[in-house]
């Protein structure tokens, strides 16, 4: 196995890849965005979600504990106790199997993108990272401030020196694979709600 | 083997089929566009994509150990594969390691490329696909005809009959939303059960060792958090720079693929989760031949997109199963002919060379020149079979002498007019079969231009004479 690794990268080394190979200077922000807190809320409900600007933590909370999706909510596990207090403690669970019948996660988000409406997660604080993708339904509580025009600012801002695992989730899951008919909730969120807060 | 006009006459046979396909691409093609034409900077997106990609390739070695070293001090295990066989070696022999027997696969035509679910098969491990069309075709023993969109050829009556046979939903059931709910709980019993998880992966990022992999299901992330194994597969040429370039290429996939302004699901890997044994394989099976010749390599700058697919005329209406290599379309086309010349050499035939791929491409792989340069080498190494080579050696001499174009010309013209069109239009004549001959003009062009010219002339002269006189 050794040897595998030498040869293909030996064999990488003799490239017919001609003219100017260096690596490109470049900017593209996506301009054209004057509003990017509107533009972001469009993009999440034409991604198949919701978004709802609320002004603080006690605004959420009554946005979430009015909505039917939490009402429905059998095992709601919480990480923003200000907005929803939670009935199951994934931190408690020992594997990520036991999360499987949880209905609706509510986590904060560390970042929205305007321009696709992309709200970054940092998994690392997570016990169960599976928990984002097995819960029936998330919420994403977002900071007002948070939300940059594009994909560069994005990753201007994260910090992936210790990063374990981190993740853009843009609407909820869906899938088009039966004859191109859009179906919301694939095997991951079947429905997800953005909260940007202030 | 069947060619490709003959498996694309049986696709087209079923009319409603065919155009429902066609319909169907065409559509997400208009969807890419609409999303193209909202980003205010594409076209320079595109170029910098393409510069990142030559700049990444011609430094392979460079970047892949930088890969290699970040990935394995975060607690990821590294292997390196020459070929498919050792590709589905090296997976095989991780997965007996820790006694897995079923395992969560996600979508990856890098898997595809190397047979690894048969292989698997073969050798006790169960795989289930678990992105619904992959599964789809997986229960119906097919191969996906499309690199995004694997079951775009199965109507959904079809999906019915499938899964009443294999997950026992009601008979007749055809309604997409009640037949992806039927999917979900099905594949979430195998994702509770599965021991091991296996993807591809979409950008490797050397900076970091952050494997990405980009789904709209959410099925990737579910086989590679649950289960305490996870393997990902990866093709030399995934591995990019930096963290920062995924902002140029994420920018650019989902909307080239399916028109969306990204993916559901966007996940940054950096190695294992606690408690989890995470190995990443980096196949070359061939990579490293198309890098070194020159006026093939960008066909390495793919990144997966299926736009060419979506846009193409010809795939569009002969379907992805038309084609004998595992990817169809123009960039199955450049790719499959590296991987044999002589098996694959209907392929570039397969084409208008309308250019509609290169147009967009999110990378600007020059696909339909490509295609032409590839039917040079089916020409040179004299696989253009009797017909086509006497067709176009008759008409190489044709073009070469002034004489027998003239001569050629004038005969063509009368004989045309006098003689019926079963002489053309019968089953010997390939051409003939799909196509009418055109009107035949009186004159040759070379007649008709004389005349024009010698009209231009008089008219100029008499227009000098008034000027003079006036």
């Amino acid at each position: 196995m050794k040897d595998s690794r030498r040869l293909v990268l030996d064999k990488l080394k003799e490239h017919g890849i001609a003219g100017d190979t260096s690596y490109p200077a470049y900017s593209h922000p996506h301009t054209g965005i004057t509003d990017p807190r509107e533009f972001f809320r469009s993009v999440v409900e034409s991604v198949g979600g919701e978004c709802r600007f609320v002004a603080d933590l006690e605004a959420a909370r009554k946005c979430v504990a009015g909505s039917e999706v939490f009402l429905a909510a059998k095992e709601v596990c919480s990480y923003v106790k200000e907005v929803a207090e939670g009935n199951f403690e994934a931190e408690a669970k020992a594997d990520a199997h036991q999360c499987a019948e949880v209905d609706l996660t509510i986590i904060r988000g560390e970042l929205g993108v305007a321009e696709n409406a992309a709200v970054w997660i940092n998994a690392d604080p997570l016990r169960h990272r599976a928990l984002l993708f097995i819960s029936g339904n998330l919420v994403l509580v977002l900071d007002g401030r948070d939300i940059v025009p594009d994909m560069e600012s994005a990753y201007a801002r994260i910090d992936f020196s210790r990063l374990r695992s981190g993740y853009f989730i843009s609407g909820p899951s869906k899938t088009a694979d039966i004859e191109q008919c859009l179906v919301i909730g694939a095997h991951g969120a079947k429905s997800l709600l953005v909260l940007v807060v202030g | 083997m069947k060619s490709h006009a003959r498996l694309a006459a049986a696709f087209l046979k079923q009319e409603e089929r065919a155009h429902w396909h066609d319909q169907a691409l065409w559509y997400v093609r208009e969807k890419r566009d609409r999303m193209a034409a909202s980003v205010p900077d594409w076209e320079a997106l595109r170029e910098t994509a393409q510069a990142i990609k030559r700049h990444a390739l011609a430094n392979l070695p460079r970047y892949l150990e930088e890969f290699e070293q970040n990935a394995a001090a975060r607690g990821a295990i590294v292997h390196y594969a020459l070929d498919d066989a050792e590709h589905n070696r090296i997976v095989l022999e991780i997965l007996k390691g820790r006694n897995a027997r079923l395992v969560a696969k996600s979508k990856s035509m890098l898997s595809e490329e190397c047979g690894l679910n048969e292989f698997l098969e073969r050798n006790g491990v169960e795989v289930v696909e678990t992105d619904l069309a992959e599964r789809i075709i997986q229960l119906a023993g097919e191969r996906p005809s499309h690199i995004v969109l694997p079951s775009i050829h199965i109507r959904k009556e079809e999906v019915g009959e499938i899964f009443h046979k294999h997950l026992g939903t009601q008979r007749g059931e055809s309604d997409p939303t009640r037949l992806t709910r039927a999917a979900r709980s099905h594949l979430r019993e195998r994702f509770l059960a599965a021991e091991a998880g296996i993807s591809g992966v979409n950008f490797a990022v050397a900076e970091t060792g952050a494997v990405v992999i980009c789904t709209n299901e959410g099925n990737a992330d579910l086989g590679n958090s649950l289960p305490d194994l996870y393997i990902a597969v990866m093709g030399v040429e995934k591995v990019i720079p930096k963290s920062r370039d995924l902002s140029v290429f994420l920018r650019l996939l989902s909307r080239s693929a399916t028109g969306q302004p990204i993916s559901a699901y966007t996940s940054h890997l950096l190695g294992p989760r606690p408690g989890q044994e995470m190995h990443i394989v980096i196949v070359d099976n061939g990579r490293s031949e198309i890098l070194r010749r020159e006026r093939f390599h960008k066909a390495a700058f793919c990144i997966r997109c299926g736009a060419c697919l979506n846009t193409c005329p010809v795939y569009r209406r002969s379907g992805g199963h038309s084609y004998n290599y595992i990817i169809p379309g123009p960039i199955g086309t450049i790719l499959a002919m590296h991987r044999d010349l002589k098996k694959y050499k209907d392929m570039p035939y397969a084409s208008t060379l309308c250019g509609s791929c290169t147009a967009v491409c999110p990378v600007k792989i020059d696909i339909h020149r490509q295609i032409v340069l590839w039917r040079n080498e089916v020409v040179e190494a004299g696989y253009l079979g009797r017909a086509k080579s006497a067709a176009l050696k008759t008409t190489t001499l044709g073009m070469k002498s002034t004489r027998l174009f003239r001569i050629g010309g004038w005969a063509v013209r009368k004989l045309l007019r006098i003689l019926p069109p079963f002489v053309f239009n019968n089953r010997l004549t390939i051409w003939g079969r799909s196509r009418n001959l055109p009107k035949m003009p009186a004159r040759s062009f070379r007649a008709e231009f004389r005349a024009y010219s010698r009209s231009k002339t008089d008219l100029s002269e008499s227009r000098m004479n008034r000027e003079a006189r006036s």
